[in-house]
């Protein structure tokens, strides 16, 4: 949860030759893994999770600009977002934290995202993960309306689709015929990472 | 037979210990109640007379244990200097938070409730409420809690930072909300009104059981003394997750738990049957996308493991009523109270 050491471990590990592609899967990986552990079991709640997410993004951006990028293969990249006419992100930013940890290519389109929005990024992508969530019963259907835009592109079979969020369930995943629905984060990061799996 | 009971004397006798005929039933009908008197959200929630003409349209439509007047968890931080949007059929939401810098707490003021921002509205739907329908049943008037003031005041995020980085200022901004929210409390009341708190920024699935303990309760007992001081029967409204945290919802002064995604079986027992509570029919998953029937199925639960409690139970939605629910829904979690 500490910003300021985060940053000072990344630059020691720069200091000390440590390649910082290993500094990340070996330090910050591993740190968010017990990070989500404790999310999970009940430990850390949002404050400590959003502060250990701007300790990593903090030592990310430290190590960053010494990465020498190699694009991992055959991975699917995930479309993250909060369905339109709702804006309450803190558990879109977790799953995104944990998926980012987890090695995943997130695009974030942030909160009050117009269905249209989401569309526009597959198909630029192509193929793919989509998660996307809500807080709110009344904006519930703007899921069921993304799915419905998604078949008439003709992306649908391109594109996992799951959904999370305080008034979703699983029967309401099927209703709308998403293909998961992640009871928390976690949940939603090992359907992620088992789409993953199983492309390769 | 005896004759009709209404439902003020139903909560009356059941709120001082006396047998009832019925287990009380009060689905939170807050914005549903738009619908029902058939005007938009956006027009409910910033005008008195609407509002209250809304929620008796609802109270006759339905004929629920008690008038539960609500649009959004912002409205004393709107009152304060938070600025809100407002969707044209949907609930307002925090568009920019009032203390954005830590310097802006010294902006903060104790507003006069009868005339900042939209409290008139609450007031007036109150005194609407209560000259048409008041003989016959009691009108609440939800209002947010010190925590969940504070996230509108702040921002969510950022006030859950501040929790570790800057506690003192989470301090300053929940005293600070409690002085707006006592005063609003006494409002309510003078306006023939019953004040409820709700806090969903302080649910177990959010703060963990110490940042509750240290963060949120003890302005919770305040708030909740502030109401009972006013001869009133304090009721506290959390959603979300709360079974790591309601054995100490129980110890805030609160007569009465309304509750949201926890086993009722489960809250008995961690309460020890000290208080009444109140829940728990899903509102997403089956008052809005249920049956009749399913709605019957899960209130037959709900009672079965309610009626366990010493403390008492009334028949209640785990959180507000969703908005477009097929009123045969409402209809039926109050005939299955009434079977």
């Amino acid at each position: 949860m500490d910003e300021i050491g985060a940053v000072s471990a990344a630059k020691e590990a720069l200091a000390a030759g440590i390649d910082p592609y290993v500094a990340i899967t070996g330090g910050l990986s591993k740190g968010m893994a017990i990070v989500s552990d404790k999310y999970e079991t009940g430990v850390y709640f949002v404050p400590e999770i959003l502060l250990c997410a701007d300790a990593m993004y903090a030592a990310i951006g430290v190590l960053r600009p010494h990465l020498k990028l190699e694009k991992q293969a055959g991975s699917l990249p995930v479309i993250i977002g909060v369905i339109e006419g709702d804006i309450h992100d803190i558990g879109k930013n977790i799953v995104k934290l944990m998926l980012d940890a987890a090695g995943l290519t997130v695009h974030d389109l942030g909160n009050d995202v117009a269905v249209s929005a989401f569309v526009e990024k597959a198909r630029e992508l192509q193929s793919g993960i989509i998660a996307v969530s809500t807080l709110m019963s009344t904006t519930m259907a703007g899921m069921g309306r993304l799915i419905e835009a998604l078949k008439n592109e003709g992306l649908r079979d391109s594109f996992k689709v799951m959904i999370g969020g305080g008034p979703l369930s699983a029967s309401f995943a099927r209703k709308i015929g998403a293909d998961a629905y992640g009871a928390n984060a976690m949940e939603g990061v090992r359907i992620a990472t088992a789409w993953q799996e199983a492309l390769r | 037979m005896t004759a009709r009971v209404s439902p003020k004397e139903r909560i009356g006798r059941f709120l001082s210990g006396q047998p009832t005929d019925f287990v009380p039933c009060v689905p939170l009908i807050l914005n549903h109640s738009a619908r029902v008197l058939g005007v938009k959200v956006s027009r409910y929630a910033t005008d008195g007379e609407t509002m209250g003409r809304a929620n008796v349209a609802a109270y006759r439509r339905y004929g629920q244990d008690l008038i539960t007047i609500f649009t959004d968890t912002c409205i004393v931080a709107e009152a304060m200097g938070t600025t809100l949007h407002f969707p044209d059929d949907d609930v307002a939401r925090v568009k920019t938070p009032v203390v954005a810098e830590p310097g802006d707490a010294a902006k903060l003021r104790r507003v006069d409730v009868h005339t900042a921002g939209r409290l008139p509205v609450y007031l007036g739907a109150i005194r609407h409420c209560v000259s048409e329908v008041g003989d016959e049943v009691f009108v609440s008037c939800c209002i947010p809690a010190p925590f969940s003031n504070a996230a509108a005041l702040r921002g969510t995020a950022t006030l859950a930072r501040d929790l570790y980085k800057n506690p003192g200022l989470a301090h300053a901004l929940l005293e600070k909300s409690l002085e707006v929210i006592n005063d609003m409390s006494e409002a309510i009341a003078q306006a023939g009104g019953i004040p409820v708190l709700v806090d969903p920024v302080a649910s177990g699935s959010v703060l963990s059981r110490k940042t509750f303990e240290e963060f949120a309760m003890p302005y919770l007992k305040r708030a909740l003394g502030k109401i009972k001081s006013l001869g009133m029967v304090p009721i506290l409204h959390i959603c979300g997750k709360t079974a790591s945290i309601v054995d100490l919802m129980a110890k805030t002064g609160a007569a009465a738990l309304s509750l949201d995604q926890i086993e009722l079986a489960d809250a008995v027992e961690r309460t020890g049957g000290a208080v009444c509570l109140m829940g728990t029919v899903r509102p997403a998953e089956t008052l809005l996308g249920g049956t009749p029937e399913t709605v019957r199925q899960e209130a037959a639960r709900c009672l079965a493991s309610g009626k366990r409690n010493p403390g008492g139970f009334i028949l209640s939605s785990g959180c507000e009523v969703p908005i477009e629910t097929p009123p045969a829904n409402v209809d039926a979690l109050i005939a299955a109270a009434r079977a």
